[in-house]
């Protein structure tokens, strides 16, 4: 893909938790509800599984956003996975803050049953990246 | 906070006698031709040095996968080698029952690779030599905790240069106890101040690049880390250095490509694995052929990541690592 | 390595937007690929041979199935390899129907997407290891959770089927709401006639165990044999299953929470509910007027309550019809959005009613006042556009549906999912409505949303013919995505042991290297992203599968 053309059209990583949010990404898909298709999702286990290091590799080799999303706390299928999760997520974002690019990394709680919330999470993450993108092609 | 106010010679008295023990042993500076280094006294004290300016490693990295029991081995390190062994035993590399860890204030360090000839060993005359900012290793210059607060008790100066020992833990008590004088209150107000805050680290992508430009990939960083303490490295694997087969593999998926590859998932990766472990020390900067500051991104990442979770390494034995724990009402602003 | 790779097309509905050909044609260039095909239904029975073939004639080691999600025909696909003597966890699933065809219209764009798609998973499928399945005895045992027709009509069910039964009821009689129910619509039969017949064909059955005034207090363990715990009035008990039903209900909507419905403030203002219970002791006077209103507590988007309750408006029928059949003389107005008589029937009723002389009235209803001479309707009539105000000698709410009581709690116990209205959540809309995601746990009846009890004595009946199906083959596979530990590189740092909330992971101290006690490990993977060198890995989900996912989507192709 040209590089001026990939700019245009973010690349976003996501993981999704088997249990809610890669459920509600199977009922987006039944419903017809659409979303660009530069979203392309993981399933893990569990948000849980999400080593940072994966996050930090999806970046490195040239992904736009990483989103990881899983149950709302407190709803884990494994009951408690999630809040390490938040730890290592909120820890990662600080890191990339650092490095200043805490824009593309984000943390949704997105349950089975919410297929428009995960459409409009990752929309948004999707157009707030193609902005910045389009700005920094300005710049 | 109670301690003992030290006579001359005394710190020397005490370790000498503890030494006598045959199963004992004593891990901290001698004085030699080359300046001061690191050394395992057996028996008795020789050339013993209390303090250390010439960086080197840091010991903590000698203590790894420690766990003999009945050999009794008190540490006199600088806080950074004291914090870094508190975090190791976090990790379960070193067993804390036979170990004594005294830590004694720092004045800072001159790196290792300076070969200075006329850096002072003595502690009245090192206050004085690093008047001179510049002279000091940058780690040591932004460095979180120079006072020997850590640990199970700590060697303190105070600002008419007497010595006193502080106990911090029930260990450190023993040891306090079995020294001459009487126990009184510490001066508030010590030679060795409180660390001034330092900024926020700031950085971006491109200096990153910039700065690691001439990294050679050799991985003395890591090695001489004394909190990277993984027998076999995820490194050494082909998951996110592909060598060999899993090198060329990749090569014909991606095309052509600079060798060596995969700084910045080494470095970056690196960086998230230690940032709760780290003490700032700059061992690994001080083991880097290349000359990349590599402090400034450790430390600095570190420092902010700790940040979030009001988490020191090697402040307190007690404390888990944030990584392994968690509160169920936290982090409100860490979900989009 | 040879991989095939199957490409469908499901019927139209990824051929559509993702350019089918073009991926099979594009993937045959891979050194490792040794079929690529499309196809137009992978599932179906000639697709399933296409692979067996080529598995036996190509000697294929690892199978790629781009098609819908991999939660549906997951095990009909394992079979297929299973059968053609490959272990089932060489097979990959990709999803370029749900992910990918169904989520975008451009055809261009979505190909490109699918063929990203389909690249991780070939990446990935390359670190696929053979997987020991373990097959565990089921035992051929139910529990269903709540007494109420759609409880009662599961467990009648199961036993007929010859699995042993147990009912647990929270409350201290069998039959749910029904059992309150005057005048069922539309057979007209009372409610505590139908139930009573219903626990008569339970009772009496030598498999059927019943526990009223019961309650479960724990739930664990796996399908097949799950462990559950019973509060019963004789004390604790403990029960092995097989799997369960629950049926659990509903909560009738408490009209209270609409404050300007003064409901429970005088007793002039009834719900549809009470009006069953009540109707002959009722003082109405001679020539009574009667406000009946529909639609209270559902499609109500003041209280979160959208979903229309599918028996209300009937029920408003029913009670403008019972007030008609006693006061001749009565002047009966039935205030609505629209009417949706749903079951069949329904609007023959409506036109009956309409006959007896109820009259309808398009309103959105402001506010009930309770004054000494009667109670006064405001409002608005949305045909006319004109505001009135109405005196009334009672008021019938017709009332919705809620989520059951204990939702919450039960969807914790069985670590099930709700719906957004708090009622539980089945797997999939149309393909599984009676699964929930956890294997051999289903639901029936009103606890999944509003229905009659015609529709709940089916739904409780299809969920115990899906669950006999699992229970009757008399063992299971289990997943084997559980942890494990490469002893040699783990450095004793117990993070993993600290972190791992099911204690799953034990220490050796000779060693200094921990292991996992596998009958504890749920499959989180929380350990293997906690330890740093990757020392403890999640079968099904190692390092390596991940990372080559990842590369698959951001390598440049
Ligand atoms: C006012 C009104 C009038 C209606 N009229 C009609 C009609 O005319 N025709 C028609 O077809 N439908 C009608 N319905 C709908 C009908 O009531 C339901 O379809 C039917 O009751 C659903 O049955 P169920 O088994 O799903 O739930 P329920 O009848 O609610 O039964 C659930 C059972 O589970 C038990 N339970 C709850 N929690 C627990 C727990 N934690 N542990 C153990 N047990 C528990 C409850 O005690 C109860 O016995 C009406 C509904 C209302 C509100
Ligand atoms: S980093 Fe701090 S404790 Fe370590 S040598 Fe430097 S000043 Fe001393
Ligand atoms: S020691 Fe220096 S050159 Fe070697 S890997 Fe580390 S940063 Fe690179
Ligand atoms: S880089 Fe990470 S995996 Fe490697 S030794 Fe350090 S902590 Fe362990
Ligand atoms: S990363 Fe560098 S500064 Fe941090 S503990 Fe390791 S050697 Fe010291
Ligand atoms: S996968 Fe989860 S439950 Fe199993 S050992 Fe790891 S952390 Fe524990
Ligand atoms: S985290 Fe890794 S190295 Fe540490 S004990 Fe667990 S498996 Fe071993």
């Amino acid at each position: 893909m040209a590089e001026d053309e990939k700019d245009k059209n973010p690349e976003i990583v996501g993981f999704c938790c088997s249990y809610c949010t890669f459920k509600a990404s199977e009922m987006a898909g039944s419903l017809r509800m659409k979303y660009p298709e530069g979203i392309k999702v993981i399933e893990v286990p569990c948000s849980s599984r999400v080593d940072p290091a994966f996050i930090i590799k999806a970046i490195v080799e040239g992904a736009d956003g990483v989103f990881v999303s899983g149950c709302h706390p407190g709803d884990c299928h494994f009951i408690k996975g999630n809040f390490y999760t938040r730890r290592k997520i909120a820890a990662l974002k600080e890191m990339f803050d650092a490095f200043s690019m805490k824009d593309k990394l984000r943390l949704f709680w997105v349950s089975a049953s919410e297929a428009r919330r995960f459409i409009d999470k990752v929309t948004t993450f999707y157009n707030d990246i193609k902005e910045k993108n389009n700005e920094r092609e300005k710049a | 906070m109670k301690g003992k106010k030290l006579k001359s010679g005394e710190i020397e008295n005490a370790l000498n006698q503890f030494l006598k023990d045959e199963q004992h042993l004593v891990l901290g500076f001698k004085k030699g031709e080359g300046g001061v280094g690191h050394q395992i006294f057996k028996g008795s004290l020789d050339h013993y040095s209390l303090v250390n300016p010439l960086f080197g490693a840091n010991a903590a990295l000698y203590l790894r996968r420690l766990f003999s029991k009945g050999l009794k081995v008190m540490l006199m390190l600088r806080p950074c080698e004291i914090r870094a062994y508190v975090e190791l035993h976090k990790l379960t590399q070193v067993e804390r029952e036979d170990i004594i860890a005294v830590s004694i204030d720092c004045f800072g360090t001159v790196s290792s690779k300076e070969k200075k000839d006329d850096v002072p060993a003595e502690a009245d005359k090192l206050t004085g030599y690093f008047q001179d900012k510049d002279s000091m290793r940058w780690a040591c210059s932004v460095c979180r905790e120079r006072r020997g607060v850590v640990g199970d008790a700590g060697v303190r100066i105070d600002k008419s240069g007497n010595y006193w020992m502080v106990p911090y833990t029930e260990k450190g008590e023993d040891l306090v106890s079995g020294m001459e004088g009487e126990f009184e209150e510490v001066p508030a107000e010590m030679l060795i101040p409180e660390s001034a805050k330092t900024d926020k680290f700031q950085i971006d992508m491109e200096t990153f690049n910039k700065d690691f430009e001439k990294c050679i990939m050799c991985m003395n960083c890591r090695d001489m880390c004394p909190v990277c303490y993984c027998i076999d490295c995820v490194f050494n694997g082909d998951e996110y250095l592909p060598k060999g087969d899993a090198l060329l593999n990749k090569v014909f998926r991606t095309g052509s490509t600079q060798m060596p590859r995969g700084k910045d998932l080494f470095h970056l990766i690196r960086m998230y694995h230690v940032s709760q472990t780290c003490v700032g020390c700059g061992a690994c900067e001080e083991a880097c052929p290349q000359g990349i500051p590599l402090t400034k991104y450790f430390k600095g990442v570190s420092e902010r990541l700790q940040g979030v979770f009001s988490y020191m390494s090697g402040r307190s034995f007690d404390e888990p690592i944030p990584y392994v724990t968690f509160l169920e009402d936290e982090l409100k602003d860490a979900m989009d | 390595m040879k991989t095939g790779i199957f490409i469908c097309h499901c019927g139209h509905n990824i051929k559509h937007t993702v350019d089918v050909k073009k991926l099979s044609e594009y993937f045959k260039t891979f050194p490792n690929v040794t079929v690529s095909q499309d196809y137009v239904f992978v599932c179906s029975e000639p697709g399933q041979d296409m692979i067996k073939d080529a598995i036996e004639k190509e000697g294929l080691d690892r199978v790629i199935i781009a098609s819908c999600t991999p939660s549906l025909h997951g095990p009909m696909f394992k079979d297929v390899l299973r059968k053609s003597n490959l272990n089932p966890f060489l097979l990959r699933r990709v999803s370029i129907r749900e992910h990918c065809a169904w989520v975008g219209n451009d055809v261009e764009a979505n190909t490109e997407k699918a063929k990203r798609l389909i690249l991780a998973g070939l990446y990935s499928s390359a670190h696929h290891v053979p997987l020991e399945e373990k097959i565990v005895d089921v035992k051929k045992s139910a529990l269903v959770v709540g007494g109420g027709v759609s409880g009662l009509s599961a467990a009648i069910f199961l036993s007929k089927m010859g699995m042993q039964v147990h009912l647990v009821e929270k409350k201290s009689e069998l039959g749910g709401h029904v059992r309150t129910l005057k005048g069922v619509w539309p057979a007209g039969r009372d409610g505590k006639s139908i139930v009573e017949d219903m626990v008569r064909e339970l009772e009496g059955r030598e498999n059927v165990e019943i526990f009223t005034s019961t309650t479960i207090t724990n739930f664990e363990g796996f399908f097949g044999n799950y462990e559950v715990t019973l509060n019963t009035p004789q004390g604790e008990k403990k029960l092995t299953v097989g799997g369960a039903v629950l049926a659990i209900g509903f909560s009738p909507f408490d009209p209270s929470i609409k404050p300007e419905l003064h409901y429970g403030k005088d007793e002039r203002i009834i719900t549809t509910l009470e009006f069953e219970n009540n109707s002959n002791t009722l003082q109405l006077p001679e020539k009574p007027r009667v406000a009946i209103l529909h639609c209270v507590g559902s499609r109500d988007e003041q209280i979160g309550k959208v979903y229309c309750s599918r028996v209300c408006c009937v029920n408003a029928l029913r009670v403008g019809n019972a007030l008609k059949d006693n006061y001749k003389d009565s002047y009966v107005e039935s205030f609505y959005m629209d009417v949706r008589a749903h079951p069949k029937g329904g609007e023959e009723f409506f036109e009956d009613t309409q006959e007896k002389g109820v009259l309808f009235t398009r309103a959105n209803v402001g506010e009930i006042v309770p004054t000494p001479t009667g109670v006064i309707i405001r409002g608005e009539d949305t045909l006319f556009g004109e505001t009135f105000e109405r005196e009334f000698d009672l008021v019938v709410l017709s009332i919705g549906m809620s989520s059951p009581e204990d939702c919450k709690l039960i969807a914790n116990t069985f670590k099930i999912a709700l719906d957004k209205d708090n009622f539980f959540m089945e797997a999939h809309i149309k393909l599984r409505p009676f699964d929930t995601a956890v294997k051999g746990i289903f639901i029936a009846g009103t606890c999944s949303g509003p229905k009659d009890v015609e529709e709940s004595i089916n739904h409780g009946r299809a969920s115990a013919v899906k669950l006999f199906g699992l229970l009757n083959l008399g063992y299971t596979y289990v997943d084997p995505f559980i942890s494990y530990v490469d002893p040699k590189r783990c450095s004793g740092c117990r993070m993993c042991e600290h972190a791992c909330f099911s204690n799953a992971i034990k220490y050796d101290e000779e060693k200094r290297v921990v292991h996992v006690e596998e009958a504890a490990c749920m499959g989180c993977g929380l350990c293997n992203a906690t330890c740093p060198s990757s020392a403890i890995s999640l079968r099904g989900y190692i390092d390596p599968m991940i990372d080559d996912e990842i590369s698959g989507f951001t390598e440049a192709i």
